[in-house]
């Protein structure tokens, strides 16, 4: 079948695969126009010429609006163009729409958003949550009306709506791919990732936008990326860690059984295990649920419906309180991540709160760059040689539940849901590369493999023994 | 008219105000000011808050706006300009400084905070000296220590409606580029808080980092004050230099009398701040309502690194400083006033001048060592600085010619000889004089066919025949002055002047003569030759 034929096809879905699932904020109502005027197909010019894409709303474009799931962002136009939409047109690739997401990325199971929740293709018609906070990019992945969609991980939003929805989900190491265009709502961690089924497309794309920018100020520079490229080895045989810090045991049996499954075959493969402890893992919720939410109280700012987006009709003073009524147009997800943040941001706590959180973040760098043999070409102050080429570890502590039941638990303790994220945030938090592999015989679970900073081929040629 | 002095007075009685020794005054400073780059702090619009007033919102761009997805992208130019002030002040500075966040809403605050230096300035520790003889300070010698200069964004501009319950916003300052400085709380005296302002203003223009000008709000003075170590008092809203001197004295004024009334532990005990409304302060806020700023490290700006190497180069590239310029310029072989010194050595103000001490510095000691070395013992010290400072530099304004372009046929060689000639006595003074604006009145009516040769005014005073007559006829003198009494036909002013009432009026008479003999003739002789054929007596 033809790339164009086969991308018909998937256009055909979308509309009812919005009715059923609430996939997307926006659709490109020219996508199939675009395709026919790309209809070289026997000779493709470009790498992803005629390849379908969809991207979370977090992302600007100039041609859809940019909502970031949010009533204060609704109808938002973005002048502008982020830097990975013009990669992405200019390769070939045609946009299908803007996906939906929780609101400002804020959130684990893409319930939280202004334009309702979305559902997981996985399991039509039963309304289980498809993982969020990249919800709409993973499930417009998953039922197959896209080849591939960009996300942002902040602390674990493509990986887990990746697990869930059985897609690859890479999220790749901080600073590759430019977060120019992309919505801030802690960028200390933000990064832009890719989901998809097909391994060859996700490659290609990661290639396609894998580039200094020099409008990101956090982007990785090309003396960086040419050291990580000398240093990339060609083991066929891998050294893994399994972090017992990333193991619980009140994980679902299947979810466990399917996990030692995989490591089976990757032993059976030749590939060495090891099992080793990262202590201060076990501090990565508190540090991502401090520092996080003090970076979004200040990035979200902003939103004070002068210069765009949503604006309270009344005054723009309630009690003398600038913005207080358009400001309310936050969801309370967000609402309540900002008064969490403005607390620890607050001057009393600062000290205990921020500055406790970054130091441990940095130990947390320190305990990495022991295990792994690739060395943290950021810091270069510890080389481990006989370390370990990639780390292994379920995505996700849980599989997905039902809306309902959800909402439940979410509702009887705030920090129910935060808990779906212990397994990934370490790596957001030290900017690792990391992927969310299908797990093979357990729907809606994944694999997570990790890699050193800077060290995404590894990560990437490794996925192919998982799959 | 005499109300008008009366009144005049009491407004100067109010203006010195003295201090007292049993209050002591202390008084820190905070100043804001626009460098002046190309572009603005983290972003590539062009940095020009004035010239598009007409143009609101005119230079800003997408970091400007805060439009969600925009990055900060750092201006090296206002770190090159941080390090020459820092320099300059003597500052320490810092190896590695950061970009931090300070939060609180405002309508004309894009990004819901502003992004300064809180936790790493750029630089600590420097300090400015004052001296008697050049900054007019009563004391000797003052080193007004610095505690630190940062590097922050500019807010946008809120224009008022009030009938209309509006404000407008404008962003064309929004991220312009500024410098904090704040110094420690160590003036005792407001004529050294005036004297550093100025030489704070003349270091800026001659660093060319910034116009300094009060007026246009490019510098922006807040003063701490305090009496016998009372809570201080932060003053805000001075627009210029005597608003800020006024302010300060009627703070000080207030707290005497606070505490000579004995209410300072009630009154004065919490630190407020207080605006200036041009007559009196009030009170904008005090302690208890200040803003929790919520400061934290920007995420994603790198840091500032700045190597010893950088330091090095930028103190051996930064001009002379207003300082060493003023000593050289008062001292042998110069030996300028103050004043004529302060002329050549910093701008008055930050624009709109058609010359820069950058050109007119050089121009002058070029000319004055030029025609010292010519002259040799018949040197007069004095007429460089005349014939530059208010020959050359009045007829520029007057034909509001750029010196620029002065300079470009009349060089420091050609005007040094037309100095000789004067010396020489080869053409007068008041001849010179008419060369000098023939010449530059003709350069300007040229304006872009500026000739690229300079001057010969040896051939330009044969030519015009200008040269003084050495050797004047007495009898033709005579004649001609005698003519221009008559000519005059004043009966009453040639009595007054022959009575001595008037005296100066025989200078009317010696002008008539200079314009007829095109002043080839000296107006001593002239003088003389009146005074003899109306014997004057006095």
């Amino acid at each position: 079948m033809s790339v164009i034929s086969n991308a018909l096809k998937k256009l055909d879905r979308v509309a009812l695969a919005q009715d059923k699932f609430n996939i997307f904020t926006s659709l490109n109502r020219d996508a199939r126009r675009q395709l026919s005027e790309n209809n070289d197909d026997d000779y493709p010019s470009k790498p992803l010429q005629n390849v379908l894409y969809a991207l979370k709303d977090n992302i600007t474009t100039t041609k859809l609006p940019t909502t970031c799931g949010s009533k204060i962002l609704e109808g938002y136009v973005s002048p502008f163009n982020s830097t990975v939409a013009e990669l992405l047109e200019s390769s070939g690739a045609v946009s299908v729409g803007k996906t939906n997401l929780d609101e400002f990325g804020m959130g684990t199971a893409g319930l939280h958003s202004y334009f309702g929740p979305t559902f997981n293709p996985l399991y039509e018609g039963q309304k289980v949550v498809v993982g969020g906070s990249s919800s709409g990019s993973a499930a417009a992945v998953a039922a197959e009306v896209v080849d591939f969609a960009l996300g942002t991980d902040t602390g674990g939003s493509i990986r887990l709506p990746a697990a869930w929805t059985s897609t690859l989900g890479f999220k790749p190491s901080y600073g590759r791919i430019s977060r120019f265009g992309v919505v801030a709502y802690a960028q200390s961690l933000d990064t832009v990732g890719i989901i998809s089924k097909d391994i060859k497309i996700l490659k290609s794309v990661f290639q396609t936008l894998d580039h200094y920018d020099s409008k990101d100020p956090t982007s990785l520079s090309n003396e960086f990326r040419r050291k990580a490229k000398s240093l990339t080895r060609k083991n066929s045989k891998l050294k893994i860690g399994l972090p017992i810090e990333l193991n619980q045991k009140d994980m679902p049996e299947v979810v466990k059984t399917a996990f030692y499954q995989a490591v089976d075959k990757l032993m059976k493969q030749g590939h060495e295990f090891y099992k080793v402890s990262i202590p201060s893992v076990i501090n990565a919720l508190p540090i991502y649920y401090t520092l996080a939410p003090i970076e979004a109280v200040s990035n979200l700012s902003r939103y004070d419906g002068i210069r765009y987006g949503f604006r309270a009709p009344t005054a723009d003073f309630q009690d003398s309180i600038p913005f207080a009524v358009t400001r309310a147009a936050f969801g309370p997800e967000v609402q309540k991540r900002l008064v969490l943040g403005n607390y620890n941001l607050s001057s009393e706590r600062y000290k205990n709160s921020y500055i406790t959180a970054q130091n441990c973040r940095a130990s947390m760098v320190k305990d990495f760059d022991k295990v792994f043999s690739f060395p943290n070409l950021l810091s270069h102050k510890i080389r481990n040689e006989g370390g370990l080429d990639l780390l292994l570890s379920p995505t996700a502590v849980n599989l997905p539940s039902s809306v309902a039941k959800y909402v439940k638990e979410e509702n009887t303790n705030l920090v129910n849901s935060y808990v779906n994220d212990v397994f990934t945030i370490p790596m957001s938090l030290c900017g690792l590369p990391s992927i969310s592999v299908p797990m093979r015989g357990c729907k809606s679970a994944g694999i997570q493999l990790t890699g050193q900073h800077g060290d995404d081929a590894t990560v990437l040629s490794a996925t192919q023994h998982l799959m | 008219m005499l109300r008008y002095r009366s009144a005049l007075k009491v407004w100067g009685s109010r203006k010195y105000s003295v201090l007292l020794p049993e209050f002591k005054l202390k008084c820190g400073l905070e100043i804001h000011t626009q460098l002046c780059t190309k572009n603005k702090l983290f972003s590539l619009s062009t940095n020009d808050a004035f010239a598009a007033a007409d143009k609101p919102n005119y230079h800003a761009s997408y970091f400007d706006v805060s439009l969600p997805g925009s990055q900060p992208k750092l201006n090296y130019e206002a770190i090159l300009f941080a390090t020459k002030l820092a320099v300059a002040l003597n500052c320490q500075v810092s190896p590695v400084s950061q970009f931090d966040r300070k939060h609180y809403f405002y309508g004309d605050q894009p990004l819901g905070y502003q992004i300064t230096q809180h936790f790493a300035p750029f630089a600590k520790n420097g300090y400015l000296e004052l001296s008697k003889d050049l900054d007019g300070i009563d004391q000797e010698h003052r080193k007004i220590e610095i505690m630190q200069l940062q590097i922050e964004q500019d807010t946008g501009k809120s224009i008022y409606r009030d009938n209309e319950k509006l404000s407008l916003i404008d962003l064309n300052r929004s991220n312009v580029p500024l410098i904090e400085m704040v110094t420690h709380p160590q003036f005792t005296d407001w004529k050294e808080v005036r004297a550093f302002i100025k030489k704070y203003q003349a270091l800026l223009r001659s660093l060319g980092i910034s116009t300094g000008d009060l007026e246009t709000g490019a510098m922006r003075v807040d003063v701490n004050v305090s009496v016998n170590d009372n809570a201080r008092v932060e003053l805000k809203n001075l627009p210029n230099t005597s608003s800020i001197l006024k302010a300060i004295q009627f703070e000080y004024d207030r707290h005497v009398h606070i505490i000579k009334e004995g209410n300072q532990h009630k009154l004065l005990a919490q630190t407020e701040t207080r605006s200036w409304n041009g007559y009196s302060t009030a009170r904008l806020r005090g302690k208890e309502t200040s803003i929790d700023y919520r400061y934290m490290p920007d995420p994603e700006i790198p840091v500032v690194k700045v190597s010893q190497e950088l330091i090095s180069t930028v103190a051996q590239s930064i001009p002379a400083l207003p300082d060493a310029i003023l000593r050289k310029l008062i001292s042998q072989p110069f030996n300028l006033s103050l004043k004529d010194a302060k002329i050549l050595a910093f701008a008055s103000n930050g624009h709109g001048e058609l010359y820069s001490q950058a050109e007119l510095l050089p121009f002058y000691i070029k000319t004055f060592e030029n025609y010292q070395e010519k002259a040799g013992k018949r040197v007069e010290t004095k007429l460089p600085t005349s014939w530059i400072i208010h020959e050359l530099l009045g007829n520029i304004n007057k034909l509001s010619l750029p010196f620029s372009d002065v300079i470009k046929v009349l060089t420091p060689t050609s005007f040094s000889e037309f100095l000789i000639l004067m010396t020489e006595g080869k053409i007068s003074r008041p001849s010179a004089k008419l060369l000098l604006f023939h010449i530059l009145k003709d350069l300007q009516q040229r304006q872009d066919k500026v000739p690229h040769q300079s001057i010969d005014f040896q051939s330009l005073i044969k030519e015009y025949g200008l040269n003084e007559l050495k050797n004047v006829d007495q009898e033709e003198l005579d004649e001609l002055c005698s003519s221009i009494i008559k000519e005059v036909d004043n009966p009453a002013l040639i009595e007054a002047i022959k009575t001595g009432q008037k005296r100066n009026s025989i200078k009317f008479l010696v002008g008539q003569g200079m314009r007829l003999s095109q002043g080839r003739i000296k107006p001593q002789l002239f003088e003389k030759t009146f005074k003899k054929l109306l014997r004057v007596d006095w």
